[in-house]
């Protein structure tokens, strides 16, 4: 058991020293195009506002939507940019240069070196600035939802950082799960298509959902987890069971998405050229 | 002609071949509509409503939306500046082929091409939700309905079209152009009704020309729209108008390719 | 023991064929045609620690392949191989750790930043030790004469520059096995040779195994004191390099340059013409017809230069490939 541990503590010690190699050259390869920051973020923090615009909207018309209020509502939004803005920083946009690693045979680099495959790629294309303008915002609309609450607590806001990491894992696990394919289909354009739909759906509350729907969002597409959880608990609106829900999908969706990832790996067919 | 015709046929192929993109964009979609849908019931539920609709007139703008989004609007502006930034423009310049005309055809092929598939899937969800679909009770509705579509295919083309070619002026365009498309699509009512807007919002929305691409098509099917022959003459005013404007400036944009050199 | 040791291995990749037209992308939606190609039937062989080896073959022989199954990067489809006592395939970190493998028309240095930081990169997924990063780094730049050019973003190095960045990058752990993949594909001869002096000497001084692919003739006929020769997948030859030209080269070929001009047609009876003209001749012989070539052109004619040469590897290779029926492709698995 302890030799378990001990053996666990060095592999995440030497990944994260890894992590942090991979983060600077990143950072230094950013500030070469430092013009595509200020457009990046631009854009960002333009999708970010027309998410509020909508459920601005929405909320002109209706008091509540599958119980959650406007300032509620907007820490949903804002989770789902913090979480977009995590999952740039460690994995995210390695996925999506994916299908260019497989079709050219690059990817060959990532099966050689002495490194977990699914962590190279990620470490490979961590970016601060990709969707830090999500991030950013996203922090924003938290702080001002949760000041607007009528009965924030502040001892919720570990918890809530806790399940944001929790739902990191679940885009992590569906990023792994659906990416796998890519070697058999030598591009990834459209499997991380159905990933940007999925983290899109995230910011309506889990609430709406009966029936098939809440089943389908929660354990095949769990986007309805993504926001929710965290948020609930900052709102006070968590109950034990979506936390065990979240925690379960969440390992469950990572063990499994490693191994059939894994497997994956070996219907790699290597293009020369 | 024959040339266009041709195009037309190649482009059904290339659908064919790279169908994955296509069915994956429906397929988002789909999934889009289906969590507004979850979204509007569950507004229902709690005995609320969103202005003069009913929980059925909802349902049916999304679908009908889904419909549109694939038969009516156009996102041939990718490709098209694409070949503007990349040079491979000059391929055309060469060839007796008038641009506007070109991507007219591939527009009108891949629409249909992507009609045919929506129509099947829409009908499939109309009959899943058929004891909540409203259908126009008179058949001219159906005949304006299908007009207004027209109209706004015509339209669609047209602005998606003049975005794509703002390549010639603007260098790094795909962002700006991402934001201008949004605004369009939320403009055109894509993603809301235009009268659950504050009414300032409306005020605008109405006077651009963007609301027939969605909603005026839509208002027409859910026979809100009393009486449509202005807004067909607008819309077709629109049209001829822009039809002229992009000609003119495509010539502008050519000078200005020929200038800078790629 | 054996650095390498391969048997029976085989891999067949499955691809698709599209038929032409509209009617064919519709018939594409429902059904395709599978096409087996066998890129490396059953091959066997083995190296010694420290031998450095050259694979020779035609583009699409299956040697690139074969390299990729042996670094875990392609799944064979039967067969067994182990390099230093690993199965490539499981991708054992301490497998990774002790070999490397440099393609030539494929870059794994960072495009935007200068090739020190790709080093430096390296040292951290090796785990190698800073001390040990330095010495080897400064004996290869040495070698490679590279110091001018740590700091200079890659994507402003030429070719051959970048190659040997390649090279140091791939060297810095140390590896005790080195797959070179077409090494100096595409660069100018001064490079070539530097490159190739290179792995020479990294070979004799670390005694690493190397296993190098390549259709230069040159780089083999440098580097290599024995070869592999593989086609359609097939090992078609395995042994020393002298041996390959002595089993393969039975003729010779003779140039002749006249004293003074000639009739172009050559005399009845001489046989292997391959040039007559009015000042020179060219003549591919069997070697035991050699002398009695010569002797009958040195007196029917006034000759001013005479030379009896080999004839050269590539053309050996032509004729090994020549020999060996095309089956590469068919429909069954």
């Amino acid at each position: 058991m302890k030799l378990l541990v001990n053996k666990l503590t060095k592999i995440f010690v030497r990944y994260f020293a890894l992590y942090r190699s991979f983060l600077s050259h990143n950072l230094k390869n950013e500030m070469i195009y430092r013009a595509n920051f200020a457009i990046n973020v631009g854009m960002d923090i333009f999708f970010m506002m027309m998410n509020v615009l909508f459920f601005s909207i929405l909320y002109g018309n209706v008091e509540t939507v599958g119980g959650w209020t406007f300032h509620q509502t907007l820490i949903l939004v804002g989770s789902v940019g913090i979480v977009r803005e995590l999952a740039y920083l460690t994995f995210r946009k390695g996925f999506l240069e994916l299908g260019n690693y497989v079709r050219t045979g690059n990817f060959d680099v990532m099966l050689t070196s002495p490194i977990a495959p699914a962590a190279h790629l990620a470490f490979r294309h961590v970016s601060l600035t990709d969707s830090l303008g999500e991030g950013l915002m996203g922090l924003l609309l938290v702080v001002y939802g949760f000041l607007h609450l009528s009965n924030a607590s502040w001892i919720g806001i570990p918890f809530y950082l806790l399940m944001l990491v929790n739902s990191l894992v679940i885009y992590y696990a569906l990023c792994l799960l659906i990416n796998s394919l890519v070697f058999w289909l030598v591009k990834s354009q459209e499997l991380n298509t159905v990933v940007y739909y999925f983290i899109n759906t995230a910011r309506y509350p889990r609430e709406i959902y009966h029936g098939l729907g809440k089943i389908f969002f929660t354990f095949i597409l769990p986007s309805s987890l993504i926001a929710t959880t965290p948020a609930a608990i900052l709102v006070g609106r968590a109950n034990p069971s979506l936390v065990l829900i979240s925690l379960s999908v969440a390992g469950g969706g990572l063990i499994l998405g490693l191994f059939v990832w894994n497997w994956s790996l070996n219907f790699y067919s290597s293009a020369s050229s | 002609m024959r040339k266009y015709w041709t195009v037309f046929q190649v482009n059904w192929q290339n659908a064919l071949q790279y169908r994955g993109p296509t069915f994956i964009s429906i397929l988002g979609n789909l999934l889009h509509i289906s969590v507004l849908l979850y979204l509007w019931n569950a507004i229902y539920l709690s005995n609320q409503s969103l202005g003069s609709y009913t929980l059925s007139d909802l349902i049916t703008y999304y679908i009908l939306q889904l419909i549109i989004n694939s038969m009516v609007l156009s996102y041939i502006s990718w490709e098209i500046s694409d070949q503007i930034s990349e040079g491979s423009f000059s391929n055309f310049l060469v060839k007796p082929v008038n641009y506007l005309h070109y991507w007219f055809t591939i527009n009108l092929s891949g629409k249909l091409f992507e009609g045919l598939i929506i129509l099947v899937v829409g009908a499939i969800l109309s009959f899943l939700l058929i004891a909540h679909v409203s259908f126009p009770s008179s058949g001219l509705s159906l005949v304006y309905f299908i007009f207004s579509m027209i109209l706004g295919g015509l339209l669609a083309f047209e602005f998606d079209f003049a975005i794509g070619i703002l390549a010639f002026w603007i260098v790094k365009v795909n962002s700006f152009k991402y934001m201008l498309q949004y605004c369009i699509f939320f403009l055109a009512g894509a993603l809301l009704p235009l009268d659950l807007f504050p009414v300032s919002f409306q005020v605008v929305a109405n006077a651009l020309p963007f609301r027939f691409l969605v909603f005026f098509p839509i208002q027409i099917f859910l026979e809100k729209e009393a009486n449509p022959l202005p807004g067909f003459l607008i819309a077709m005013g629109w049209i001829v108008f822009l039809y002229f404007f992009l000609q003119f400036a495509l010539r502008r944009g050519i000078t200005r390719y020929e200038a800078v050199g790629k | 023991m054996s650095a390498i040791e391969v048997s029976q291995l085989t891999k067949t990749f499955t691809t698709h064929r599209k038929e032409a037209g509209l009617k064919g992308s519709f018939k594409g939606l429902f059904s395709r045609k599978p096409l087996y190609k066998e890129a490396v039937k059953s091959v066997s062989f083995s190296l010694e620690e420290g031998e450095l080896v050259g694979f020779l073959g035609p583009n699409g022989a299956g040697k690139t392949t074969l390299l990729k199954m042996l670094s875990g990067i392609l799944y064979p489809t039967s067969g067994e191989a182990r390099v230093l006592s690993f199965t490539p395939w499981q991708r054992d970190r301490a497998y990774q750790r002790q070999f490397s493998i440099v393609m030539g028309h494929k870059n794994q240095l960072w495009w935007d930043l200068p090739p020190a930081e790709s080093f430096l990169l390296n040292r951290d997924i090796y785990g190698v030790k800073q001390i040990d990063f330095q010495k080897s780094l400064d004996e290869m730049v040495e070698l490679l004469k590279l110091k001018d050019l740590l700091d200079v973003p890659v994507r402003q190095l030429s070719l051959g520059e970048r190659m040997k960045c390649e090279l140091v990058a791939a060297l810095l752990h140390q590896p005790r096995v080195l797959f070179l993949d077409e090494p100096t594909i595409g660069l100018d001869v001064i490079s070539q040779e530097k490159i190739r002096s290179f792995i020479q000497e990294y070979n004799r001084l670390k005694k690493t195994t190397v296993l190098l692919t390549s259709h230069y003739m040159q780089d083999v006929e440098q580097l290599c004191k024995r070869v592999l020769v593989i086609n359609h997948g097939r090992i078609a030859f395995d042994g020393m390099l002298s041996e390959l030209s002595q089993r393969y080269i039975d003729h010779k070929v003779i140039k002749v340059r006249f004293a003074d001009a000639q009739t172009t047609t050559p005399p009845p009876g001489l046989e292997g013409v391959e040039v007559w003209d009015a000042h020179h001749a060219v003549l591919k012989v069997k070697k035991k017809e050699v002398a009695h070539t010569t002797q009958r052109l040195l007196e029917g004619y006034r000759i001013e230069d005479l030379s009896v040469e080999e004839m050269e590897i590539e053309e050996v290779i032509r004729r090994i490939f020549a020999e060996a029926p095309e089956e590469s492709l068919r429909n069954r698995p």
